[in-house]
């Protein structure tokens, strides 16, 4: 239990960092936003005043402490092009990332630990040879090249869906899910081949171990051994990579939306890039952060239940 | 000489020459691209949209009638030059700040390594995307970005190194010989962590490319006329049905590119 606060703080005090460098960042870009807000023409009393409405002549730590308050309040600003809050203009497309983040984490864990499997039990065969080929090969494809091959074979040879055909979740549902599978095998499928690889030389780092003879010599057979000792000391090393994966997966599906036509985070992100809508870019920064960060935090604490020499030290 | 014929007798594998091969053939079209392409990488041809490969245009044409294979050889060389410079700043920086850390240790190292951590959380695609926001797209902005957004990586890997060696005996005898900091950090431990090093450099390369590629993808990197792998990519993407080659060769070349150098990395590793 000790253990866990001790996690806890270290995470708020990272999310913590993770706002300031935020908030740092956005604050030395030339330019003055309430001469954004107003316009050329402003007269210099107008922006005065504004500037003062607006808390820019407080110190900056006055400021960033205020801004994260804000924050914490769930008011994320006002957008420059749009004039309406940002937390309105991201709450409803974070769903959409976030499921295609999911979906293309439980792809990998679905598709990877059997085939790891499947890999080590036939190691050195020429089966084994060929998937190390095949894996060494689907590592090295961008996920968005890859949704493009995607596209193009299962959208316009075998016309299985429709490109661009995205479905809102609140239409329908299932709709929706059904158009992010593609995607999230994209985003996936290189994940997968790393973590196959990953795992494939784990269970036979550990099969080699003592206490496997010692399973064997009790009378268990492979399958016993494999899947109530070996597979569970082999998963560790994969938990971390999933971990520091989270935020591949994440980042991946900001690029592969645009593949997709998916009206996720990753379009509004761009968007206020190239318009300059710094508030928009700061809170979905922000947000990405978060949940890299509380997704590293939910791995954390499945590392200790997993392997319990981790909970005593 | 010598000794570069033991390393490579030692490390003859398949995976090896297979990575030196294919890393070999794309360097030598980004060298060449340098010079010389089959067209000028922006001569448009009217007669020629979309058409497909032939003996003269192997990879076909674009929409504009570009011949794809010039545009690709450009393309490589773009990447291959903005990746390397990414790779030498993200690795310049990272020696700095994890040598300092991993050397000196205490205050500076809790407080940098809390950064690191932080910066961690964002994913490095997407560091250089705000980077890019704040300084605007170019091919030198995209440069800065992504080597920026590489640094914590390679700042942790040296630090963690140095920590290790910093306890060893031979540092401690080279310190009591009277060697300064300076020249403990960079002359007599920095050498010790090359190995490392490399195979960081090489997956960090691989990232870079990936990295690149996406961002340029997404619009942001490479502008137009000058030809990108991603860029192009993401405009053939209208032209999937017509002409799928378009997107095929471009993308085939980033996946040479990277499956090469991770070849490469792996049969250096490998015994």
């Amino acid at each position: 239990m000790k253990h866990y606060g001790k996690k806890l703080i270290a995470m708020l005090l990272t999310l913590l960092g993770v706002s300031f460098i935020v908030f740092a960042a956005f604050e030395i870009i030339p330019g003055d936003p309430a001469l954004s807000k107003l316009g050329d023409n402003a007269t210099p009393e107008a922006l005065a005043a504004l500037r003062a409405q607006m808390g820019l002549d407080r110190p900056f730590l006055l400021r960033y402490l205020d801004w994260l308050g804000d924050c914490l309040k769930g008011n994320l600003g006002e957008s420059y092009s749009y004039h309406m809050p940002v937390i309105r203009m991201i709450g409803d497309k974070l769903p959409i990332t976030l499921t295609m983040t999911i979906l293309s984490m439980l792809l990998t864990l679905l598709i990877s630990v059997p085939a790891g499997v499947l890999l080590s039990k036939y190691a050195y065969s020429k089966f084994d040879r060929a998937g190390y080929v095949a894996n060494q090969f689907l590592m090295a494809i961008p996920s968005f090249f890859l949704g493009i091959l995607l596209t193009w074979f299962f959208g316009l040879i075998l016309k299985w869906f429709t490109p661009g055909g995205y479905v809102s979740y609140k239409k329908d549902f299932w709709a929706f899910l059904s158009y992010l599978f593609l995607p999230s095998i994209a985003i996936a499928i290189p994940k997968c081949a790393m973590s196959i690889k990953l795992l494939r030389s784990a269970i036979l780092a550990e099969a080699d171990k003592d206490y496997v003879r010692t399973a064997y010599s009790r009378g268990n057979s492979t399958m016993e051994v494999l899947y109530r000792h070996v597979l569970k000391n082999a998963m560790i090393p994969l938990v971390t990579f999933w971990g520091m994966a989270v935020a591949d997966t994440i980042a991946g599906s900001i690029v592969v939306e645009q593949v997709f036509n998916i009206p996720g985070l990753g379009r509004i992100l761009l968007t206020s890039i190239s318009h300059r809508d710094y508030p928009v870019v700061e809170a979905v920064i922000l947000l990405i952060a978060f949940v890299v960060v509380l997704m590293n935090f939910i791995v954390d604490l499945l590392y200790r239940r997993l392997d319990p020499r981790m909970r005593k030290g | 000489m010598k000794t570069i014929r033991e390393w490579i007798k030692k490390h003859r594998n398949f995976n090896f020459f297979a990575g030196a091969g294919i890393t070999s053939l794309i360097l030598l079209v980004a060298l060449v691209g340098i010079f010389y392409t089959p067209y000028a990488s922006t001569e448009m041809n009217a007669a020629a949209k979309n058409a497909a490969p032939s003996l003269q245009h192997i990879m076909g044409c674009d929409n504009y009638g570009r011949d794809i294979f010039s545009r690709v050889m450009e393309g490589i060389r773009n990447t291959f030059f903005i990746s390397l410079a990414t790779v030498a700043i993200g690795t310049f920086a990272g020696i700095l700040v994890g040598s300092v850390c991993g050397y000196f240790g205490g205050l500076p190292d809790d407080i940098l390594m809390r950064v690191n951590d932080a910066l961690f959380a964002f994913p490095s695609i997407l560091l250089a995307l705000v980077i890019i926001s704040l300084l605007g797209t170019g091919t030198i902005n995209v440069v800065l970005a992504l080597g920026i957004a590489f640094i914590p990586s390679f700042a942790r890997i040296v630090r963690s190194e140095y920590k290790k060696q910093v306890t060893l005996d031979y540092v401690q005898s080279a310190r009591l010989m009277g060697a300064g900091h300076l020249r403990l950090i960079f002359v007599h431990i920095l050498p010790n962590i090359v190995p490392v090093l490399l195979s960081s450099v090489m997956i960090g390369f691989n990232n870079a490319v990936l990295a690149e590629a996406g961002l340029s993808y997404l619009g942001i990197g490479v502008q137009p006329p000058e030809a990108s792998l991603g860029r192009m990519l993401s405009e053939a993407q209208s032209y999937l049905f017509t002409a799928p080659w378009y997107a095929l060769f471009p993308g085939l070349v980033i996946v040479l590119m990277v499956l090469g150098f991770a070849l490469l990395a792996e049969g250096m590793t490998e015994e």
